[in-house]
């Protein structure tokens, strides 16, 4: 397990990261969400032990990473967002190199390379030099670098950036086998991904966290309310009857006339939407309506992350340190008045 | 250590640059060498290899900080610096590992200018001794710019930068003896010696007429410890600052 303390960070006077703490469990994908200049590439940078933080503890399967941090980063497997490949090198050269600075055996180096490479299928490219290869390759090199040695926690900042869409469904179907045996915190701002790979997600703005949660969770957490499209064909009043009085329904919004005896309703539902939609259609088909069309819009990660996001910063600490910052300004003025 | 040393040698060999910059060296040593035997015709017959030595130095500010620019510098332009310093190892090994490298580069240097004794022994006769003694004040020279080009190439992530700049800390230590014997600074003792305490020409002398003194080997080894500890407290501050 890998726990996160009240991680802070400032770049001096500066806030980028804000007394966050989560902790990502055995055999799960964390995804790690947020707008650009969140402080997601900071945080990671801090749990992987590369900058140093102001304050806060970061534990990897029970060493802290300042204080042990070669104990430490033996379970760990980091892709920053840039690869951080050698263009001067062939893929295989680097690939060793990584694998003697992750102290792999010299007898299991060689298998261990292949098994990377495989993974990844950069077989093909491993007599390249690495400048000569396109993005998405390189990509893939530093993704391989992580993965050597078999580190049980994985970094990932956004490894799917620079790939084409097969290559993104390849590298998200490696990230959920490795899910097998690994940790995995995984970083992107792209949600139908993180909704397709992750188990739980942090949501992160201006270096606070906004939610830590389940998929399902953050999704019910919008307000539950479902939105029903139905265009049927025939008596109107009759289809208005049955969808008023089916159970689940709160209200019929908009009815819209198309014309040729076609209509178009929409209308709020509260519940099991698909049950609904189903005694619904029932309901209209005994009574000899035409239905051409029907579904419902289910409130989906993207307004969960926009409404998250925009929600105001929780009080505390920023109204703190903004109150820190006017005293400081008075108190250089007071200085220079007196001068 | 030695994975880092093994890369950063592979970067020097396996491209054309060791060679070229063994060439130029070679080169630089060749014109010296051709101009002392010119020394030969004259009256004083005067000939010595730790005088090649001498000359070739000043020409040396420019090949190290070359040598040592890309240490560190190409690390950080990279973003590598990302791996070395979340792999488990620690700061002071990738230091020590890559000082190594850059010593073998210049051990290579050296090597291959053996070829110049080596021939006039054939035609002549080689003080063997002094030689010897020449070539280990050389060496001894040679690795505390290599500390000084390297904890230079920590400061920045402009490589072209950090070797500008490395020639210019290598030329104020080479000519800080003549600094500290004009009669401007003579006017002030204390100053005039302590300005002294960091000339490493004046050390070399000695090697080069022969003499091991315990104080010049020490001086140069308390100088590359000293650049080497700054070069890890470097990089450990830019890691705090970074921003």
């Amino acid at each position: 397990m890998i726990t996160i303390e009240n991680l802070t960070k400032y770049y001096g006077n500066n806030r980028a990261v804000n007394n966050i703490s989560f902790t990502i469990n055995d055999n799960e994908i964390l995804g790690f969400l947020g707008p650009n200049g969140a402080g997601k590439s900071t945080t990671m940078n801090m749990i992987a032990g590369f900058l140093p933080m102001t304050a806060g503890k970061v534990t990897i399967f029970g060493n802290d990473v300042s204080k042990e941090p070669v104990k430490a980063k033996k379970n760990l497997g980091y892709l920053p967002e840039i690869p951080p490949v050698y263009p001067d090198m062939r893929v295989r050269e680097y690939l060793s190199f990584c694998a003697g600075l992750k102290r792999i055996p010299a007898t299991k180096k060689s298998k261990e390379i292949s098994r990377v490479m495989e993974l990844l299928k950069i077989t093909d490219v491993k007599d390249k030099l690495i400048k000569n290869l396109s993005k998405g390759y390189k990509q893939r090199v530093g993704f391989a670098q992580a993965l050597l040695g078999n580190p049980k926690f994985l970094i990932l900042d956004e490894p799917t950036v620079g790939l084409d869409p097969k290559q993104v469904a390849e590298v998200r179907s490696i990230i959920k086998e490795l899910k097998k045996d690994h940790s995995v915190i995984f970083s992107s701002h792209i949600l139908s991904e993180v909704s397709a790979v992750c188990d739980r997600v942090v949501i992160i703005n201006k270096g606070d966290i906004k939610a830590i949660d389940t998929i399902e969770n953050l999704e019910k957490q919008t307000g539950g309310s479902i939105t029903l499209h139905i265009r049927i064909k025939g008596n109107r009043t009759a289809a208005a009857d049955i969808i008023q009085n089916t159970e689940g329904v709160t209200e019929i919004t908009k009815i819209n006339a198309e014309g040729d005896n076609s209509y178009e309703f929409i209308a709020q539902l509260e519940g099991d939407g698909d049950a609904i939609k189903n005694n619904i259609m029932k309901e209209l088909l005994n009574n000899n309506i035409q239905i051409s069309d029907i579904f419902t819009d289910k409130p989906d990660l993207e307004s969960v992350f926009v409404k998250l996001i925009n929600s105001k910063t929780s009080g505390g600490m920023k109204e703190l340190f903004d109150e820190y910052r006017e005293d400081m300004i008075k108190a250089q003025t007071e200085e220079e008045e007196n001068e | 250590m030695i994975s880092i040393y093994k890369k950063d040698l592979q970067s020097f060999f396996f491209t054309p640059f060791a060679y070229i910059v063994t060439a130029l060296f070679l080169f630089m040593f060749t014109f010296v060498f051709n101009g002392s035997l010119g020394n030969l015709d004259q009256a004083t017959h005067y000939f010595s290899f730790a005088d090649i030595f001498y000359s070739v130095i000043i020409m040396f500010i420019f090949l190290i900080p070359i040598l040592t620019m890309r240490t560190f510098a190409d690390e950080r332009k990279f973003g590598t610096e990302v791996l070395l310093m979340t792999s488990p190892i620690n700061v002071v090994q990738i230091i020590v590992g890559k000082y190594l490298a850059n010593i073998t580069v210049f051990l290579f240097m050296l090597v291959c200018s053996l070829f110049f004794p080596i021939y006039a022994s054939f035609k002549g006769e080689v003080v063997m001794s002094q030689l010897i003694c020449a070539y280990l004040g050389f060496f001894l020279w040679g690795a505390m710019y290599i500390a000084i080009g390297q904890l230079v190439s920590s400061f920045t992530e402009n490589s072209i930068l950090a070797a500008i700049l490395g020639e210019i800390v290598m030329f104020i230590f080479l000519f800080v003896d003549d600094f500290a014997m004009t009669e401007f600074i003579a006017q002030y003792p204390g100053l005039q010696s302590a300005l002294y305490a960091f000339a490493a020409q004046p050390r070399f002398a000695y090697f080069s007429q022969g003499f091991i003194r315990l104080s010049d080997i020490v001086f140069f080894l308390s100088a590359i410890i000293v650049c080497l500890v700054w070069n890890y407290i470097s990089i450990e501050k830019r890691r705090w600052n970074r921003g």
